[in-house]
């Protein structure tokens, strides 16, 4: 083989902002004229041997104890250190990419060799986000999101400054549109895409869009416009949501871990650790207080981190494309194409029903890591949230119908009977045996019984659906209720569902296929005559030739 | 359906069948003879009676499954939809617009191989928009996998 190992640093090629200094210069044959591969910045460098401490310090620290303060374990250090430095270096030297006309080549080749090739109308947004360690360093990561399915598939690139990340962004998402058009188009003529490095090279957000030439299909361009910046008085709403409420658990869970991970390894042993624990546990009002320390950390930490992801929400409407950036250390920037957001679902727990707020993450065709990148809005209030998903992709403009009362007696059971059962054993073992254990036992299961009469009756009056024309909504759940608005156009098919229990009812769970999101949206227990009538509604062309035959 | 359907169908739940009686068959024996104090006395002395008890109570499921599921099982292509009928206890109706549907797949398990069927599997970009129907004589299959896909190739519209 005679592949050259690496390919030299980039000369400020055509694509030239990038402001790579000459790094560890390889001595290797000249590049293949007219390419200028881009390489990542040699500072991420610094990046992998510091990630890479916490498993290297482990043996570093028990070399340090056992082997005393010689010469040698400096030794063994170093070269640990020395090593995952080489291989950093070598990473970084063998990964390169450009952009190639029409697509993005993301290469590494040492001595086999690996190109993946993506072309930019796949391109379907761009996620960059800045972990703390890039932060610092002032670098990005770059994701791009294909539509293809598995993470494997996706273009990453590890490492960029943030004045290239900003630039790449602008000419991947221009570029995909351009590409787009002439594909859809030939009115395209006369129209050049030419990646100014002015444009490129300004750290500012907001240059990017007013940059954008005129679209010769006649879409006009639209400058940054500003949806929503969540004011941070809106952070206090974050432990409503549940979400990071079990952080103080995990992290006593990971210190207990360390410290015995540590213990091993600092010489103390497993046995010291085990005596903390039995001596916790023979003090058991302690460790109640830690627990209860712990539950009351709960909402502040949860809350914290909540504050800590959700920092500065900014959703943007940007050249098509919908942005919505977060977080205060790792600062994250999401572009959704907006020809690709079929709907948005609108979710609230309890707790946020009843401050009135709610979150909602868009429905996106193709979008990979739903759950982090297709979140639209934190919680907001929920006129906010209507007002903003109404504007950013389009409201819903119809009552929600309910479902047969039926419906409500199936809610009820289900919500009652997994606790009544339980109830029943117990009372029953407590009048066997008569003890008082088994008797709380019976009481606490009725008191959940008795809970699941108020949720069985939320969850009655959770369901619903409808459809407004342009857009179907279903909603269900209680502790969680979620309502998904979907684009009739991005229905796949109908699928209906009838359990033995149902058919008993005579209701049906109807289910909208959906090719965006979670696949599926469920309208739970509707009526014989809603489930045949509703696909009919919103689809009737697809549903015409049944109907006159019946089901 | 094709009438051959029926012996699939009886096929795998005998296949079932024999899988739940021997794991039973074998719990039975281990817990038997465990001595364990929970176990009451009347099971440890006769543990055979789980299996046996758990064989009665699936026979009847055995026997009624393949007729019944050929008495629901229906599909039809009219008007470029793809509407199937499938269940036993549970009950699914599918309806598929060929337009949206991405591939069409026809697969053969060996015992579909022994009886000349085959599985047809429609997916659409939703899982619950996909669709599979079981039990189909072999060229009825690939003839209708054929036609869908050079149907779903005419229609094909890019909303999703």
């Amino acid at each position: 083989m005679t592949e050259p190992p690496s390919h030299p640093p980039a000369p400020p090629g055509p694509e030239g902002s990038s402001p790579i200094p000459a790094g560890p210069p390889p001595l290797l044959p000249p590049p293949v004229p007219g390419r200028a591969p881009l390489r990542l910045s040699p500072k991420v460098l610094l990046i992998q041997p510091v990630r890479m401490i916490p498993s290297l310090l482990l043996p570093l620290v028990g070399l340090l104890f056992v082997g005393g303060f010689s010469g040698k374990s400096y030794l063994w250090a170093a070269v640990g250190v020395g090593v995952t430095f080489a291989i950093a270096v070598v990473r970084w030297a063998i990964f390169s990419y450009e952009i190639v006309s029409d697509r993005l080549e993301i290469k590494r080749s040492l001595i086999s060799r690996s190109v993946r090739t993506i072309p930019l109308e796949r391109v379907r947004g761009v996620d960059v986000s800045t972990p703390p360690m890039h932060r610092l360093l002032g670098l990005a990561v770059l994701k791009i999101d294909t539509g293809a399915s598995g993470d494997a598939e996706e273009g990453k690139l590890d490492g960029v400054t943030l004045e290239e990340a900003e630039r790449l962004k602008s000419v991947l998402l221009r570029r995909t549109r351009a590409a787009r058009a002439a594909a859809h188009s030939a009115t395209a003529s006369g129209e050049t895409i030419s990646p100014s490095a002015s444009d490129g090279a300004s750290p500012s957000v907001t240059a990017a869009g007013p940059a954008a030439p005129p679209r010769a299909s006649g879409v006009a361009a639209e400058a940054d416009r500003e949806i929503i910046s969540v004011p941070w008085t809106w952070l206090l709403y974050g432990p409503l949501s549940g979400a990071y409420l079990l952080t103080p658990f995990a992290l006593a869970g990971g210190a207990v871990g360390l410290a015995f991970q540590w213990g091993d390894d600092l010489g103390f042993g497993r046995d010291a650790a085990l005596t903390v624990g039995e001596w916790l546990w023979e003090h058991p009002y302690l460790l109640l207080a830690v627990v209860l320390l712990l539950v009351v950390a709960m909402p502040v930490v949860g809350g914290v981190m909540y504050a800590v992801f959700n920092w500065n929400f900014r959703l943007t409407s940007r050249d098509r494309y919908l942005v919505a950036e977060r977080g205060l250390i790792n600062r994250r920037s999401v572009s959704l194409e907006a020809r690709r957001v079929r709907g948005y679902e609108i979710v609230e727990g309890l707790a946020e029903r009843w401050a009135g707020v709610a979150r909602v993450w868009a429905i996106v065709t193709g979008l990979g890591d739903t759950q982090t990148r297709g979140q639209l809005l934190p919680d907001v209030p929920r006129a906010v949230a209507f007002k903003v998903t109404g504007e950013a992709i389009g409201s819903y403009r119809a009552e929600l119908r309910p479902h047969p009362p039926i419906a409500r007696n199936r809610r009820l059971f289900r919500a009652i009977a997994p606790w009544l059962l339980p109830a029943a054993a117990t009372a029953l073992t407590a009048l066997l045996t008569a003890e008082a254990a088994w008797w709380i036992a019976a009481v606490v299961a009725l008191l959940l019984a008795g809970t699941g009469i108020p949720l069985g009756l939320d969850r009655y009056r959770s369901l619903g659906h409808g459809y407004d024309g342009v857009r179907l909504a279903v909603r269900s759940g209680s502790l969680r209720r979620s309502q998904a608005v979907v684009e009739r156009r991005a229905v796949v098919g109908w699928h209906l569902r009838q359990t033995w229990f149902q058919r008993r009812a005579g209701v049906y769970t109807l289910t909208a296929g959906v090719g965006a999101g979670k696949g599926g949206y469920s309208a739970i227990d509707v009526s014989q005559s809603q489930a045949i009538g509703f696909p009919a509604e919103v689809t009737p062309e697809w549903l015409a030739p049944f109907m006159e035959k019946g089901k | 359906m094709s009438p051959k359907a029926v012996r699939l169908w009886l096929a795998e739940a005998l296949f079932g069948f024999v899988l739940l009686v021997g794991c039973s068959i074998l719990v039975a024996r281990w817990v038997g003879g465990s001595g364990w104090s929970w176990v009451p006395g009347w099971f440890a002395d006769d543990p055979w009676l789980l299996p046996v008890v758990l064989g009665v109570l699936t026979t009847p499921f055995l026997i009624a499954e393949p007729f019944v599921r050929y008495a629901v099982h229906r599909w039809e292509l009219s008007g470029d939809v793809v509407y199937t009928r499938s269940g036993f206890l549970t009950r699914e109706w599918v309806f598929v617009p060929v337009s949206r549907i991405q591939t069409v797949d026809k697969a053969q398990g060996w015992v579909e191989r022994l009886l000349g069927l085959a599985t047809l599997e429609i997916r659409t970009a939703s899982h619950a928009g996909s669709s599979t129907i079981k039990g189909l004589d072999y060229e009825v299959a690939a003839g209708l996998a054929e036609e869908l896909a050079r149907r779903a190739e005419e229609l094909r519209d890019d909303a999703t």
